[in-house]
């Protein structure tokens, strides 16, 4: 097996070689998945995929758009693309940006506090590459050298990278090996964030060289910009799958409910992220539910872009963000509700909530999360629940964007507390959990072999505090294990994570969101909710 | 976020836990954000956590230098009022200032040096750094326990007796002056980058409503167009995007 050399320095990145830092020695999973045999190998790379892309980071393929240049003049083309969109970083078109950023460029103290924060890099046995100050050393010492005064005194003031086209093809790579997940920036002693930096990286490639992965731009914001939804849910489909959500509600519980649907002036317009609908009917099938059992005055929006709140914008390029957002917003004021509620997804929650806040300064529609309006009507006891219908060991995952991000702690809490009876935390929780691997696009990037790098570096740690979660339980499949991810992303890569590692069949180890296990536990409901559990 | 009031910043929560947040008045904890920053500012609070083991170091040399300050303004209060417990107070809090100012110095070069991974990034530029404030330090305990007295020194300046001065002390004032002038232009000057990356960027949690100040500083951004533009062909796409 190949060893990636741990003297490795961000000077390197421009290093001949067939893969800089291969991946080898990932951290040991605890119990069970330690054994031999229970995780499968990486993928082979094909050659194909060599020609073609940049494999020569760590052997995975992130962006599936980005082409090797073969020429020099492409390669010359590909330096300056990426030279000019470096210098604008610093420019007033990226005025939102630019102090947090010149902040983390200048007065990183090198006190790699950063990196035991980080569980990519913990998870991938500390390779050097992963490191979060890696990334932004080598974004410096290029920009040091191409762009700043002091950049003539070279390596002395570290101005020692040059552009090459594969130290930029690299670095390209390189911006898809973090989640965005922030928390390293959470520990940094001088409160500077790589993350931001990271997506810097990913906006350059972007907004000035036009390369993205197809699964976030052509076939994410470019899509939902013209169909409505990055899942390509055009308005009939919408609407098909609403009524067939409709009769699955019925068959399952006996309630016929509506989804109530452009109701003009309604005080809630629920906003799900639409792989809900195709991937987890079950999810705004158990919102309909309790806003029906808890009487509240609310509505789907059909319109264009009204019915999925993605924007994965926010990962990589702040104009299709701000077109996205602007979007929703307007679906928001035409339909005249009286605030937007957020459903179970992470990102969208930042982005409607944190990023698009800041991004017009006109008159808007408010918003909110849905966690803390369902927990005051639990508070408020609008709903009858018998716990043990959710008699199983049950953990919360904290999506980051909702909780380290925004800050929204507690209600979920509240409401596991009241409808779980067997629920534990995982280690470390809250503001201080780790991403779930999924982040910033990884959920739905699955190209080449990237979804190796997702469900055995990024996902692992979030796999190994699961695993200690259920450490008592784990190995006996009578017990049914359930994961509780409030977000669609998160879940996704909860999912994926299940059947990589086959842990649904071998151990009962279930996943859904926190309505679900709100709706299974109502007393009013003669049958469970749930798939898994016996339907008598 | 230290400034959320209410409890919530034992937890790391905010006001969006509140349900219809924009009809509340924000709870702010002036007082939580204070001591936050106090805790930083006096403690080194994050790496106390997170990096104990550079911790010691830092805090020895950040606290050297709080100290070294404090014995600067003694020494001026010397000049005016000498008075024989102020000038043993003074001593003190110096050897005091210059003992654990310069361990820490030391003990962070050292390290700097030897831990393969903080090598990796560290630029000659960064030894060079420490080296220039351990050069202070090490002129400065040379010149007040060998060559001359802070307090003798201290009056020939104020007085501007510049003849007064020997010539190894003058080389300590020199090296001290050099580095006030070069913190602003290194990052040596991440104390005030600190306050920045804090204040506008990690506790910055402002909702933008209409007419408040967030809001207000949006508008007056928004009159000055960006002069500079990306390239990316759907950057341009008319129809806001659509292709
Ligand atoms: S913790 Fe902050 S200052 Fe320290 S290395 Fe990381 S980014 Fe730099
Ligand atoms: S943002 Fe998250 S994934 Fe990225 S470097 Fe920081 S801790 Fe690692």
């Amino acid at each position: 097996m190949p060893t990636p050399d741990k003297n490795l320095r961000p000077k390197d990145i421009s290093k001949p070689a067939d893969i800089l830092s291969p991946i080898a020695t990932l951290e040991k999973l605890p119990g069970v998945y330690g054994q031999e045999g229970m995780e499968p190998d990486f993928k082979e790379i094909k050659d194909s995929w060599k020609e073609k892309y940049c494999t020569s980071l760590d052997g995975i393929v992130g962006i599936d758009t980005f082409e090797l240049p073969k020429t020099p003049e492409e390669q010359e083309a590909l330096v300056k693309g990426f030279l000019s969109g470096l210098e604008k970083l610093f420019t007033d078109c990226n005025k939102g940006s630019l102090e947090p950023l010149q902040l983390t460029m200048e007065y990183c103290a090198k006190c790699n506090t950063c990196s035991e924060a980080c569980h990519i890099f913990q998870s991938s046995g500390e390779q050097e590459i992963y490191r979060p100050i890696f990334r932004t050393d080598v974004l410096r010492r290029i920009y040091k050298k191409h762009f700043s005064s002091s950049g003539k005194l070279g390596a002395f003031v570290g101005a020692d990278i040059d552009a090459t086209w594969e130290a930029i093809a690299r670095l390209g790579e390189l911006s898809y090996r973090c989640n965005l997940c922030r928390r390293c920036a959470q520990v940094c002693p001088l409160g500077l964030d790589n993350g931001m930096v990271t997506r810097e990286i990913r906006k350059i490639f972007s907004m000035e060289m036009g390369i993205a992965p197809v699964p976030i731009h052509s076939k994410g914001t470019m899509l939902q910009l013209k169909t409505g939804s990055s899942t390509g849910l055009s308005k009939p489909a919408f609407l098909d799958t609403l009524e067939f959500i409709e009769e699955d509600i019925e068959e399952k519980t006996g309630r016929k409910i509506k989804f109530p649907i452009d109701k003009q002036g309604a005080d809630i317009l629920l906003f799900h992220n639409a792989g809900e609908f195709i991937a987890w009917p079950d999810n705004p099938a158990a919102f309909a539910i309790l806003f029906d059992e808890a009487g509240l005055d609310w509505t789907l929006s059909s319109e264009i872009i009204g019915y999925d709140s993605v924007n994965y914008g926010i990962w990589y390029d702040d104009v299709q963000a701000k077109r996205v957002a602007l979007k929703q917003m307007e679906a928001a004021k035409e339909l005249g509700v009286k605030r937007v509620v957020m459903g179970e997804c992470g990102h969208a929650h930042k982005a409607m909530m944190l990023t698009a806040d800041r991004m017009t300064t006109e008159e808007k529609v408010p918003v909110e999360s849905w966690l803390p309006i369902m927990a005051e009507l639990v508070r408020e006891g609008r709903f009858s629940f018998d716990p043990s219908k959710n008699n199983f060991p049950v953990t919360l995952h904290d999506p980051c964007n909702i909780v380290r991000q925004m800050g929204i702690v507690t209600p979920q809490r509240e409401i596991l507390q009241a409808v779980a009876p067997m629920f534990r935390e995982m280690a470390p929780c809250g503001v201080e959990n780790y991403c779930c691997g999924g982040g910033s696009g990884f959920a739905i990037m699955n190209s080449c072999n990237f979804s190796d790098f997702r469900n055995k570096v990024s996902s692992r740690k979030k796999w190994e505090q699961i695993l200690n979660s259920f450490a008592a339980e784990l190995e006996d499949p009578s017990i049914i294990k359930y994961i509780c991810a409030p977000c669609s992303n998160c879940k996704g890569t909860i999912r994926d994570m299940l059947e990589y590692y086959k842990a649904t069949g071998k151990f009962n180890v279930q996943y859904s969101g926190l309505v679900e296990l709100m709706v299974n536990a109502l007393t009013s409901m003669d049958r469970p909710f749930f798939e898994f559990l016996p339907q008598e | 976020m230290p400034k959320e009031g209410g409890g919530r910043a034992e937890y790391g929560g905010s006001y969006m836990e509140e349900v219809e947040w924009y009809k509340k008045p924000r709870q702010i904890s002036h007082v939580g954000e204070l001591i936050d920053m106090m805790k930083e500012m006096l403690f080194i609070k994050k790496l106390f956590e997170h990096h104990r083991s550079l911790w010691w170091a830092s805090y020895m040399f950040h606290m050297g230098i709080y100290v070294l300050i404090v014995f600067t303004l003694l020494l001026i209060a010397t000049v005016i009022w000498r008075q024989d417990l102020l000038v043993m107070g003074t001593t003190l809090v110096g050897m005091a200032g210059f003992s654990l100012a310069t361990a820490g110095c030391a003990l962070l070069l050292v390290r700097r040096a030897l831990d393969p991974t903080l090598r990796k990034y560290t630029t000659p530029q960064e030894y060079f750094n420490i080296l220039l404030l351990l050069a202070v330090l090490l002129t400065g305990i040379v010149s007040w326990t060998m060559v001359s007295n802070p307090f003798y020194v201290a009056a020939a300046v104020l007085t501007a007796n510049g003849s007064a001065i020997p010539v190894f002390v003058t080389v300590h004032l020199v090296l001290l002056g050099i580095m006030f002038i070069y913190i602003p232009i290194s990052k040596m000057s991440h104390y005030v980058g600190k306050y920045f990356s804090f204040h506008k960027v990690l506790w910055d949690n402002d909702p933008n409503f209409m007419d408040n100040e967030v809001n207000k500083k949006m508008k007056k951004d928004a009159q000055t167009p960006p002069e500079h533009s990306w390239s990316a062909p759907h950057i341009n796409l008319p129809k806001n995007g659509e292709e």
